[in-house]
C-alpha cells in the first residue's frame, strides 16, 4: 500500500476516534450549541429593531441575518474545545503514545481536526434548522446552503488548527480552555452580529479588517441575498489565512512538543 | 446512659440495601470498634449516626439524642472525622480549626484559645500559619482530627482514620485516640485494619455486606473462635495433593493465595511434627511453615466464609506494636 | 474545658456567616488570577454590546442616545449573575470534595450554611460591578447620580445572591461542577430575555411578552433609572419586590435541597 494511502487511513482512524469523543460527550457539546443558540434567541427578541435602522441591509428578518453569526460563534467554539480535547489527550499521556508510533506527526493533528470538523458540519445544520423553523428564508436556497454548510465546517477546521497549536504548545486544557472570552471578543469585534457599517467606533474599525468579518459576510450573503462570488473568494481566502497561520503555528508548536517531551 | 444506641439500622439505596438490620450499643467511655472490608456497610453506618445520611429504616440514638428527630443537638454532641478529610487547601491549618470552633458555638476568644491547645496537641504548631493544601497526608488527618475535638464532643467518630497513612503516622493517631479516650471521650472508630481493632477496641463488631456478622471484645470472639492453624507455603504444582494430606490431619481452611495452605489443628505446636510427617511421607517439599494464632481475620472467614484481609484494595504496610 | 456563658444563637450565626464569607475570599486573595474570568466577562459583553448594538439608540422611542448608560447597569447585573452563579459552582466543588460535610455535621442551623455562601457572593459581585462601571464612565456613561448609583449597587448585591442561590440548588441537587453550565445558562437567559438590549416597546413581540412576565425585567429597568431618567420611589419597587420574590423562591428551593442533602 503506498504512502498516501496508509497515512489515509492513519488520519481516519485517528478522525474516527475523535468524532466518537466529540459526539460522546454530550455535557461539552451542549455549551458548544446551547450558549450560541440561547444568544441567537436572546439577540434577535432583544435586538430585531436594528432592522429598521436607515443602512441595515434589507433582509427578511434579523435572525435571518443572525443566523451567519450563530453559526461562527459556534464553529469558534467547536475550534477552542478541539483544542482542549487534544490537552487532555496530551496531559493524559495519550499523545505520547501516537508519537512512538511510525506516523508523520501531521495525521495526529489533521485527525483531530476531523472531530473539530464534524462538530462544525453539526453547528452549521443546527442553526440552519433553527433558522427554517422559526421562519428564517434562506435567500438562495440549495446553494446557500451548502455554501454555509461547507465555509462553517472549513472554518471549524481552520479555527481548530489554531486551537491544536495552542495546546501543543501549552499542553494544559485549562489554559486553552480560557481563551474562551477571545472568542467573545474575536466576534465582537468582527461583523458577525451586526452589519460592519452600523458599529460603533472603535470596534467598527477593527471589525473592518478582521477577517472573520469576512468569513461572517461569506455565510451570511447566501443565505440574506444571492450568491456573491466576490463575497466568497473573500471568505475562502480568509479562510485560507487562518488554515497557513494554524499551520504555522502548530508546526513549530508540534516541534517545541517533540523537543519539550 | 450508653453513649450509642442502635436498633434495626437500615439504609438502601435504590434497590441496594447498604445497611440492613444494624444493633448495636457503645457504653459510655468506650472504644468501639467497627471492622469490616470495603463496601461492607460502615461508611454509612457512620453517616448516619452523624446526620449526614436519613436511615430508611431502624432507629439511633447518639449522646441521648435521636438522629433524626433530634439531628441538631445530635451534632453539638459529636465530633466527626471522615473517610475523606474535609479539608479546605487554600486555608491554613490555624484558620481551620478557628472556623471549627465558630460553626461549633464556641465565642471567638474561646476559639483561638482552643485552636492553640489542639494544633499544640497534635504537633501542628510550626505548620499551623501554612495552608493545608501543603501538609502531608498524615498531617491532614492529624488537623482533622483536631478540628473534630475543638468543641471537646461527647462522642468521637472517626472513619477509617488511618487508611492510607505511614506507619509512624498511623501509631502517632492511635496514641492520640487512646489519650482521648482516657480523658473519657468515647470513640466510635470504623476500620478495615484488624490490627487497629485489636490494638484499640474495648469492644468490636465486624460487619459484612450490611450486617453484623460477630461482635464483642477482641479476645473473645477469637476465643470463640478457637483453635490455632497451620500455614504451610508449598512449592506451585504441589497444593492440590498437600491438601488432600491436610484434610485427613486436621481440618482445612479457606486459602488466602494460591501457594499457600491452611490447615486447623485442635492441638497447635503439638500437632506440628504430624503435618510435617504427612507431607514429608507423601513426598512433599514445604518451602515454609507457620503456627497462626487465631486473629479477628479467622472470625470474620468463620462467620463469612471469606477473608478480610484479601479483599483489601491496597497493600498496607505491616502494623506497628503499640 | 469551662463552658463559658453560650452566647445568644443569633450571635454564633451570625459570627458562622461572618467565618464562611470569611473563607469565600480566599479563593480571590489566595488564588492568582481567580477574579479575573468574573471580571473578564461582563467587561467583554459590555464593550461587545457597545460596540455592535450602540446603533439601536438612533431608533425611535429608544429612551436614551447613550448605549453604555442603557446596557452598562445590564452588565453589572451580568457580573452579578455570573458571580452568583460562580458561587454555585464553588459550593459543587466543596461537595464533591467533601468539605461541605464538615459543615453539614456541625450544629450550624442549614440556612446560616447557605446564607454566608450567598452573602459572600453578594459582596463579591460589587468588584465587576465596579470594574464594568469604571470603564463605562470612561466612555461616557452619564453620572447616575448618587442615590442612582446606590440603587444599582443594591439590585446588583441582591441580583448575585438571587443567582447564588440558583446555583447553589443546583450544586446540592446534582452534587457535581458538571451543572455550572446550567447554573450560567439559566441566569444569563433570565438577565437577557428583558429589556436588557431595548427599551419594551422595541422588542420583538415574543422577547417582549416574555420581558413583561420576567421580573427582572423590573430589576434592570430600576437598576437603569439613575442612567436614563432619575431616580424616583415608583421605578425602584418594583424591583425590590421582584428581587425579594425570586429571593424567597430561589432560597427556598436552595435551603430544601440543603435540607435534603441526607436524604
Amino acid at each position: 500500500m503506498n504512502e498516501l494511502a496508509v497515512n489515509a487511513r492513519v488520519v481516519r482512524a485517528l478522525g474516527m476516534r475523535s468524532i466518537r469523543q466529540t459526539f460522546r460527550r454530550p455535557q461539552l457539546m451542549a455549551p458548544i450549541l446551547i450558549f450560541p443558540t440561547l444568544l441567537l434567541a436572546i439577540q434577535t427578541g432583544g435586538a430585531g429593531g436594528a432592522v429598521h435602522l436607515e443602512g441595515f441591509p434589507p433582509v427578511q428578518s434579523f435572525l435571518q441575518f443572525m443566523l451567519a453569526g450563530a453559526m461562527m460563534q459556534s464553529l469558534m467554539l467547536a475550534g477552542n474545545s478541539g483544542g482542549i480535547a487534544l490537552a487532555v489527550d496530551i496531559e493524559m499521556g495519550f499523545t505520547d503514545r501516537l508519537f512512538t508510533a511510525p506516523i508523520p506527526r501531521y495525521t495526529i493533528v489533521l485527525g483531530r481536526l476531523a472531530g473539530t470538523a464534524a462538530l462544525g458540519l453539526f453547528a452549521s445544520v443546527w442553526f440552519l434548522a433553527i433558522g427554517l423553523i422559526f421562519g428564517a428564508e434562506i435567500h438562495s436556497g440549495v446553494p446557500g446552503v451548502l455554501i454555509a454548510m461547507v465555509l462553517v465546517t472549513a472554518t471549524a477546521m481552520a479555527v481548530g488548527g489554531i486551537g491544536a497549536a495552542i495546546a501543543l504548545r501549552t499542553g494544559s486544557a485549562s489554559v486553552v480552555q480560557g481563551l474562551f472570552p477571545l472568542v467573545l471578543v474575536l466576534l465582537f469585534l468582527s461583523s458577525a452580529f451586526f452589519p460592519n457599517d452600523l458599529m460603533i467606533q472603535p470596534a467598527k474599525a477593527i471589525a473592518e479588517y478582521n477577517p472573520l468579518s469576512l468569513v461572517v459576510e461569506g455565510i451570511r450573503g447566501p443565505i440574506i441575498a444571492d450568491v456573491d462570488l466576490g463575497e466568497l473568494g473573500a471568505a475562502v481566502l480568509a479562510i485560507a489565512g487562518i488554515v497557513a497561520l494554524g499551520l504555522l503555528l502548530s508546526a513549530r508548536a508540534l516541534r517545541h512538543r517533540l523537543r519539550v517531551g | 446512659m450508653p453513649a450509642i444506641v442502635v436498633e434495626g439500622l437500615e439504609r438502601s439505596f435504590d434497590e441496594v440495601l447498604a445497611v440492613q438490620g444494624v444493633d448495636l450499643e457503645v457504653a459510655e467511655g468506650e472504644i468501639y470498634g467497627f471492622l469490616g472490608p470495603n463496601g461492607a456497610g460502615k461508611t454509612t453506618t457512620v453517616r448516619m449516626l452523624t446526620t449526614l445520611l436519613l436511615p430508611t429504616g431502624g432507629r439511633a440514638t447518639v449522646a441521648g439524642h435521636d438522629v433524626v428527630g433530634q439531628a441538631r443537638a445530635v451534632r453539638a454532641s459529636i465530633g466527626v472525622a471522615l473517610q475523606e478529610a474535609a479539608l479546605d487547601p487554600l486555608m491554613t491549618g490555624r484558620e481551620l480549626i478557628r472556623l471549627q470552633a465558630t460553626l461549633q458555638g464556641l465565642p471567638s476568644a474561646a476559639g483561638r484559645e482552643r485552636a492553640d491547645q489542639l494544633l499544640e496537641r497534635v504537633d501542628l504548631e510550626e505548620a499551623a500559619d501554612r495552608r493545608v493544601g501543603t501538609y502531608s497526608g498524615g498531617m491532614q488527618r492529624r488537623l482533622d482530627l483536631a478540628a473534630a475535638l475543638v468543641h471537646e464532643p461527647r462522642v468521637l467518630f472517626l472513619d477509617e482514620p488511618t487508611t492510607g497513612l505511614d506507619p509512624v503516622s498511623r501509631k502517632t493517631i492511635w496514641e492520640e485516640v487512646r489519650a482521648l479516650n482516657e480523658d473519657g471521650t468515647t470513640v466510635f472508630l470504623t476500620t478495615q485494619y484488624l490490627e487497629e481493632a485489636d490494638q484499640l477496641a474495648d469492644n468490636v463488631a465486624i460487619i459484612d455486606r450490611g450486617r453484623i456478622v460477630a461482635e464483642g471484645t477482641p479476645d473473645a470472639l477469637k476465643t470463640e473462635i478457637g483453635n490455632p492453624h497451620i500455614q504451610l507455603q508449598l512449592a506451585e504444582g504441589s497444593i492440590a495433593k498437600a491438601e488432600e494430606v491436610c484434610a485427613r490431619v486436621g481440618r482445612l481452611l479457606p486459602p488466602v493465595d494460591g501457594r499457600t495452605v491452611l490447615v486447623e489443628v485442635p492441638d497447635g505446636a503439638a500437632d506440628i511434627p504430624r503435618v510435617v510427617r504427612a507431607l514429608d511421607d507423601a513426598g512433599i517439599a514445604v518451602d515454609s511453615l507457620e503456627l497462626v494464632r487465631p486473629t479477628l481475620d479467622d472470625v470474620f472467614v468463620a462467620k463469612t466464609g471469606h477473608h478480610l484481609e484479601k479483599e483489601r484494595e491496597d497493600d498496607e504496610p505491616e502494623a506497628v506494636e503499640a | 474545658m469551662e463552658s463559658a456563658a453560650q452566647p445568644p444563637e443569633w450571635r454564633t450565626n451570625l459570627a458562622t456567616i461572618g467565618a464562611l464569607m470569611a473563607r469565600a475570599k480566599n479563593e480571590l486573595l489566595r488564588v492568582p488570577g481567580a477574579a479575573i474570568p468574573g471580571v473578564l466577562a461582563p467587561t467583554i459583553f459590555f464593550l461587545g454590546l457597545n460596540g455592535v448594538f450602540g446603533a439601536l439608540t438612533q431608533l425611535r422611542g429608544f429612551t436614551t442616545g447613550s448605549y453604555e448608560s442603557f446596557i452598562v447597569p445590564v452588565s453589572m447585573l451580568q457580573g452579578a449573575g455570573f458571580t452568583g452563579a460562580a458561587a454555585g459552582v464553588n459550593l459543587a466543588r466543596d461537595i464533591e470534595q467533601g468539605w461541605i460535610d464538615r459543615l453539614l455535621v456541625s450544629p450550624a442551623p442549614r440556612w446560616v450554611l447557605l446564607a454566608g455562601n450567598v452573602l459572600a457572593a453578594s459582596a463579591r459581585a460589587l468588584i465587576p460591578a465596579t470594574f464594568v462601571l469604571t470603564i463605562a464612565f470612561l466612555l461616557g456613561a452619564s453620572w447616575p447620580g448618587v442615590d442612582g448609583l446606590l440603587v444599582t449597587y443594591f439590585m446588583v448585591a441582591a441580583m448575585a445572591a438571587v443567582a447564588a442561590c440558583w446555583g447553589s440548588a443546583l450544586a446540592l441537587r446534582f452534587k457535581s461542577q458538571s451543572a455550572a453550565p446550567l447554573m450560567q445558562a439559566g441566569m444569563m437567559a433570565l438577565i437577557l430575555t428583558t429589556t436588557a438590549y431595548a427599551p419594551l416597546a422595541l422588542l420583538q413581540p415574543w422577547m417582549k411578552s416574555v420581558a413583561e412576565v420576567n421580573p427582572v425585567t423590573q430589576v434592570i429597568d430600576a437598576a437603569r433609572q439613575g442612567f436614563v431618567t432619575g431616580v424616583s420611589w415608583t421605578e425602584t419597587w418594583p424591583g425590590l419586590l421582584a428581587l425579594l420574590a425570586l429571593l424567597a423562591i430561589l432560597g427556598a428551593w436552595a435551603l430544601r435541597e440543603m435540607r435534603r442533602t441526607a436524604a
